[in-house]
């Protein structure tokens, strides 16, 4: 049974208290396989420890030993793509102003947290300059105090739009979209131009590269470290290849809000299908919720480029809320039905509802992948594509301890499978237990 | 009973002298033999029901055949049965010249096997460090630390086709203590193997504790397992001591203990296997199998000597010394049915006895130094 082991109940031990945890028992999700192994983690230094030295060079035996029964010991889910959640939406000022909004996204961290999402993108949908100007500095990276107790943590903002595609807007309001055709200074006026450049709040931008000017501005974002994905756009092959070219590293939710493959004209998904030698595949985001994509398209778009898939919600702040019909920004409205939101006046699909584990699980059983490669899918790859690789998204020594007990239930209707979320560790301290959560 | 006599009687008279401590167990398959081994220790130790001020001081090998070995501590420490809380352990050797989280390191190899699984104290963990800028005076310090520990309790050791043991290649001096070795080039060719059959990428030198350091140990246990190593067996025990066959000094230690399959006895004399297993078969039918004497310099408390278990049925006891006066007070290599039945043997039994209980309950240092 699992259980956790004080390793001593000698005083002069319990002086000299290490902070070390033990993981024994377990199944890490490494690669592409789960390892029967142990994994040492620090509360002091909130991160993974490399047990040999530990004991070697440290001398350094654990606080506590626990024992999972042999359950899965992932790295947290990292979530790219998150609009909103518990009833608090990242594209909307509240009336308290500022100081409400700030609140507000540290509520979604402490809750998010317990999903197994341990770090992610709080992600913008299009909006007017002033809400960037206003939002944004309460987006950025938020981790550097390492305390657990902060909940999940956000690697920087996502800006999905507004420099996007008007035929392509999906749910986004057209009036508020815009061309960078003066390149990044219009990029800078429209988000604010202390949220461009080194130590910005944005991780990653969403645009069309087909756009006039957009080429010269993924250009200079990539350059200052900003992230740049394709999405909402018509962009042919071509014009995808050359936002690739210049250093477009990502596609936003594949498939949705982008030209359909066609078989003279193949599109952004065209990309995937590119010989690594000319330029590199792009990471691509799939929403895995059973709505927004059929699971042959999911599949056929891992098969192509597996290292890089990215499994995401899309969710926002309905998620979890009863069914009917809410106000959403810039005077539109969302009606819910179950998992399933779409805009009332033209009946478009409008985010999802759905947890990324719940992903995990869909990707599991719609494609056959094994357990770990579905796992990396929300670990690996998103870190990997936002360059955090050694941080987050890995069991490896050095890395943040951001962990997640998974169980795998069997023997659903016709042998699914589904991963359900045990425990959440943050900065190498327990924030979450599904037992002591009843 | 008259059979063993017969039996005996026509043992080699070289066998009966050389080897008379000497407990040979032979077991089926490896797994057998590493659980036999890995049960005596646990056994051991809980009888020795070691503490922080006397801990149970535990000599460990590296190699193939002890994996299986550990294996099995390791289970039985996760089921709860066994704590290595008050072990301490010193190792048999090391690498020069590799980092200590090189793969192929041994204290790779002991992390990997055994320490990062059971709870043996990291501060009672000795392991010879072959990166030491003073290389000689790491080995000293780390005979200075074994009789610090109070000498070594139970040395587990393996062996090479050549009957090294440790890295007490042949020729190796039988009083030869811990020292920085070149290896064989033998041994180098063995070991490319594990370094990418690369020649340029095998250690040429290691640390490692000599014979005499090991035969120091107040028992040696010994596993030897598969046909490739049966010529090896052969020459340590039926043959003479020797320094070309390192083990063979075992021959001279007081209380070893060699657990093999059977496919290490392809080399034996027939007569060999058959004796230890008749020995093996008697005492088991008596009930306490090959035991450790109690003959001893240290080990077992006071009162648990007081204790004596007569229960003679209970054959699912290991070989460990274990309280039961009913048999003699030291492995005496000679017919079960002498021991038994003589009334000579008997008042021998009596006597040994009073001798164990005469002794001081100090540890072998302290008497060494005295």
């Amino acid at each position: 049974m699992p259980s956790v082991v004080a390793t001593n109940g000698d005083s002069d031990f319990a002086q000299r208290s290490s902070g070390v945890t033990k993981f024994t028992n377990c199944l890490l999700a490494k690669d592409n396989d789960l390892v029967s192994e142990d994994l040492w983690v620090s509360s002091t230094s909130g991160k993974i420890l490399n047990g040999q030295e530990l004991l070697f060079e440290h001398r350094t035996a654990p606080d506590q030993i626990i024992d999972l029964g042999g359950r899965i010991l992932s790295p947290g889910l990292i979530e790219t793509q998150l609009n909103g959640a518990y009833g608090f939406d990242f594209s909307v000022i509240p009336e308290g102003g500022a100081a409400a909004y700030g609140k507000g996204v540290l509520r979604v961290n402490k809750s998010l947290v317990a999903t197994g999402v341990t770090s992610y993108l709080p992600t913008m949908t299009s909006q007017r300059p002033e809400v960037y100007h206003e939002a944004l500095q309460y987006l950025g990276p938020s981790g550097s105090a390492r305390d657990p107790s902060y909940g999940s943590e956000s690697l920087g903002a996502h800006c999905e739009g507004p420099f996007m595609n008007p035929t392509k807007n999906g749910i986004h309001n057209v009036a508020v979209l815009r061309q960078p055709t003066c390149g990044i200074s219009d990029i800078a006026d429209c988000y604010g131009a202390a949220h461009i450049g080194q130590a910005s709040p944005i991780k990653l931008i969403t645009l069309a590269p087909e756009l006039p000017g957009a080429l010269s501005s993924i250009h200079a974002l990539t350059k200052s470290g900003i992230k740049v994905s394709i999405g909402h756009s018509e962009a042919t092959y071509e014009e995808a290849k050359s936002a690739i070219k210049v250093g477009a590293n990502m596609i936003t939710h594949l498939f949705n809000a982008m030209r359909p493959l066609h078989h003279r004209n193949p599109g952004i998904f065209g990309l995937l299908g590119t010989p690594s030698s000319s330029i590199r595949k792009p990471y691509f985001g799939i929403i895995a919720d059973g709505i927004h994509l059929h699971q042959t398209s999911i599949k056929i778009a891992w098969n192509a480029h597996p290292e890089g898939l990215i499994l995401v919600t899309d969710a926002m702040r309905l998620a979890g809320m009863p069914d009917g019909i809410y106000d959403w920004t810039n005077g539109s409205r969302i009606v819910k039905q179950g998992a399933l939101l779409t805009l009332e006046e033209n009946g478009k699909i409008a985010g999802s509802s759905i947890q990324l584990v719940d992903c995990v699980t869909n990707f599991l059983n719609w494609t056959g992948a094994s357990v770990p490669e579905a796992l990396k899918a929300v670990t690996e790859t998103p870190a990997r594509m936002l360059g955090l690789e050694d941080v987050k998204g890995t069991l490896k020594e050095g890395a943040d301890a951001d962990l997640v007990v998974l169980s795998l239930q069997d023997g659903g209707v016709g042998g699914e499978r589904k991963i359900v979320v045990d425990q959440v560790w943050k900065f190498g301290t327990k924030v979450f237990d599904i037992v002591s959560k009843v | 009973m008259d059979r063993w006599t017969e039996r005996d009687v026509s043992m080699p008279v070289v066998i009966q002298d050389r080897i008379r401590h000497l407990r040979l167990i032979i077991r089926d398959d490896p797994e057998t033999a590493s659980k036999y081994i890995a049960d005596y220790i646990i056994e051991r130790i809980k009888t020795f029901n070691p503490t922080a001020e006397r801990p149970f001081v535990l000599g460990l090998p590296t190699g193939s055949s002890p994996v299986l070995i550990y294996q099995h501590l390791v289970q039985r420490h996760k089921s709860g049965e066994i704590s290595f809380r008050n072990v301490v352990t010193f190792n048999m050797d090391e690498y020069v010249g590799i980092p200590r989280d090189h793969p192929e390191s041994y204290h790779s190899f002991m992390y990997k096997h055994f320490f990062s699984h059971v709870d043996v104290q990291p501060d009672n963990i000795y392991i010879l460090n072959g990166n030491a800028p003073d290389l000689e005076l790491e080995c000293q310090k780390y005979e200075e630390k074994i009789q610090a520990a109070g000498g070594i309790e139970l040395f587990l050791g393996g062996i090479g086709p050549d009957g090294h043991i440790a890295f007490n290649e042949p020729g190796s001096s039988l009083k030869s203590r811990t020292r920085v070795k070149t290896l064989a080039y033998d041994t180098i060719l063995a070991n490319s193997r594990f370094f990418g059959n690369n020649l340029d990428q095998v250690p040429r030198m290691a640390l490692t504790v000599g014979v005499q350091t090991v035969l120091d140990a107040r028992e040696v246990v010994i596993i030897i397992t598969g046909a490739h190593k049966a010529l090896a067996l052969q020459r340590c025990i039926e043959g003479g001591v020797n320094h070309m066959w390192t083990l063979s000094s075992l021959q001279s230690h007081p209380h070893p203990m060699i657990v093999v399959d059977e496919d290490a006895t392809l080399e034996l004399q027939v007569k060999t296997v058959k004796y230890f297993k008749s020995i093996e078969m008697v005492a088991s039918e008596l009930g306490f199998r090959q035991k450790l004497p109690r003959k001893r310099d240290s080990l077992i408390d006071e009162g648990a000597l007081l204790v004596p278990t007569r229960n003679q049925s209970n054959g699912t006891r290991l070989t460990v010394p274990h309280q039961d006066i009913s048999r003699s007070a030291s492995p005496v290599f000679e017919p079960m049915s002498a021991r038994l039945d003589d009334e000579e043997a008997e008042a021998k039994v009596m006597q040994s006895w009073d001798a164990v209980e005469d002794q001081p309950s100090v540890r072998m240092s302290a008497r060494v130094a005295g």
